[in-house]
């Protein structure tokens, strides 16, 4: 039933050792497969072996799928728009996709914007406390940690501190909040997500709430991911236990000290946009934009941006083509376009090659737009984007500045 | 030192204010000639873009009126209008170019001396404000 809590394992031993807490995830995607509820799955595997490149991957064969067991840190591939570019955004295919909260909101995004069939899907949503910039990370595990980052085969944020594991079976420990005084640590947005327990998906996955390595806290959270994981169970796919309070107080708790850690961060990144005064303010964007090379890289790293063609495009007549830094009206269309529904995904400055702090902006919008409108985006299929949807309530309030 | 004259631009609903600014000319009511006004069919037409074109291309601020909610022609045209205007305040505060330079007014098409009102009031609004960063770009 939708609410329901298990701690779960995968019964196969090969796959509880590749993957971690016990390979639930990897069960249930097999699962998923093998009783032909979906077609493919899409995951995400080191290319080459390469811990630094994630890639997203479609999987039709079940035994491919320990490529995928085990979490990457060090990559954020942007797995929204990998559904709607190459999978017809699972409108002719069902699907089952592992996604971090914010891979899981984008998907909810495009699904309210008709690019992706939900009812097609199966998101298995896993908890997320961040992740690193992959270049970053390496001169991190060097300069900080004095490793070679060929010899981690494994990273986890565990509360306060950031733990690698290296090849010969040894961890390593450093405080995260010190690490990320020194400019290093998780990706900007990470730092300040608050959404670390995927609960818009259908499934949520995580190791909070379980007190051993080899076991996954899962959460239903829709009926259609309770009806998959209940079969899961009767099939014998995955092995699972009641949690007890404290496990489910555990996770709670947990997840109160993220936010609130996400919330400070959120403070002290809007801060830096919020202190300047209107000049400031004005010449400091100025001076951001006018770096901008207009290469269209936030744009088309936007999980949500979808317009078939784009107002930006030079054929469209809007933005003077042939110049660089493009007309300011790039920026600013770009932004408003997105503001009203940004998931803080991050992908955008990921994207940017000048690192002008888009997303710091795009996301500080939408904060400011979601409480004007009461409004989060990526929470409910059914909650449209504040600026394109207008309710039957509002033609009975009168005032110019009305409280939606 | 001549007195600053802003550049206002509005985007003024063909069934109501637009009307209305026409009955406080046939009326012969005074108002600032600040305003550039564009006639569109609904206040709804107004986004994100047309909003960021003018102030882009050189506008002081921007007045978009449009019919009282429940009298849109389009029966919610307006309410989108609302919306639009009350998400690109915080964006234009946010980027240095401030909220108070873009303002929504529902006048009808009765409502001559509104029209005269509105303009002049926010022409003053503007005149305090001085002119649009963004205009010495546009220069």
């Amino acid at each position: 039933m939708k609410g329901d809590m298990y701690i779960a394992r995968s019964p196969d031993k090969e796959t509880a050792d590749k993957a971690e807490c016990g390979g639930a995830v990897t069960a249930l995607l097999k699962f998923a497969l093998e009783s032909k509820k979906v077609e493919a799955v899409v995951a995400v595997k080191a290319r080459d072996g390469n811990r630094y490149d994630g890639v997203a991957v479609v999987i039709t064969d079940p035994k491919d799928l320990i490529e995928t067991a085990g979490s990457l840190h060090c990559a954020s591939p942007n797995i929204a728009r990998f559904l709607k570019e190459y999978l017809d955004g699972a409108f002719n295919s069902k699907i089952a996709v592992v996604a971090k909260p914010c891979d899981a909101k984008a998907i909810i995004e495009l699904a309210k914007r008709n690019q992706i069939k939900l009812d097609n899907l199966l998101i298995i949503g896993l908890n997320c406390t961040g992740t690193l910039p992959s270049a970053k990370a390496k001169s991190l595990f060097k300069e900080q940690f004095e490793v070679e980052p060929a010899d981690v085969v494994g990273e986890d944020i565990e509360g306060n501190e950031l733990i690698i594991r290296l090849k010969d079976g040894s961890e390593k420990k450093k405080d995260l909040a010190e690490l990320e005084e020194k400019g290093y640590g998780r990706r900007e947005n990470c730092r300040r997500c608050e959404t670390n327990i995927p609960v818009m998906a259908d499934i949520a996955c995580g190791k909070w709430g379980t007190t051993d390595k080899d076991s996954t806290f899962i959460e239903l959270c829709s009926d259609k991911g309770a009806d998959f994981f209940e079969a899961a169970i009767e099939g014998g796919a995955i092995k699972v236990d009641q949690p007890s309070g404290n496990a489910v107080e555990s996770r709670k708790k947990k997840d109160q000290a993220a936010v609130e850690s996400a919330q400070k961060w959120q403070e002290k990144d809007f801060a830096t946009l919020e202190e300047m005064s209107a000049e400031e303010k004005f010449s400091y964007w100025s001076e951001q934009f006018s770096h901008c090379i207009k290469c269209y890289g936030c744009r088309d790293a936007c999980p949500i941006c979808y317009c078939e063609v784009c107002f930006l495009e030079a054929e469209r007549g809007f933005i003077p083509p042939g110049e660089v830094p493009p007309h300011m009206l790039f920026p600013m269309v770009r932004i408003t376009h997105v503001m009203d529904s940004c998931v803080n995904c991050g992908q955008c400055q990921d994207a940017c090659a000048m690192d002008i702090p888009i997303s710091r902006l795009i996301f500080m919008l939408s904060k400011k737009i979601g409480a004007i409108f009461k409004h989060e985006p990526g929470m409910d299929v059914t909650a449209l984007p504040p600026l394109r949807t207008v309710t039957d309530q509002e033609l009975g309030q009168e005032g110019v500045e009305v409280t939606f | 030192m001549e007195e600053f004259e802003p550049k206002i631009i509005g985007f003024f609903c063909n069934w109501c204010s637009y009307t209305g600014a026409d009955l406080a000319g046939t009326s012969r009511t005074k108002y600032p000639p600040n305003v550039r006004i564009i006639r569109l069919m609904c206040s709804g037409r107004v986004d994100e873009r047309l909003i960021a074109k003018a102030f882009t291309a050189g506008a002081d601020g921007v007045l978009v009126c449009g019919c009282h909610p429940g009298d849109c022609h389009y029966q919610k045209g307006n309410l989108n209008a609302r919306r639009r205007v009350a998400g690109l305040k915080p964006f234009l505060e946010a980027i240095g170019i401030g909220g108070e330079r873009l303002r929504l007014e529902w006048i009808s098409a009765s409502e001559g001396p509104k029209v005269a009102e509105t303009v002049k009031s926010f022409t003053q609004t503007i005149k305090k404000l001085g002119p649009s960063p963004l205009k010495k770009e546009a220069e």
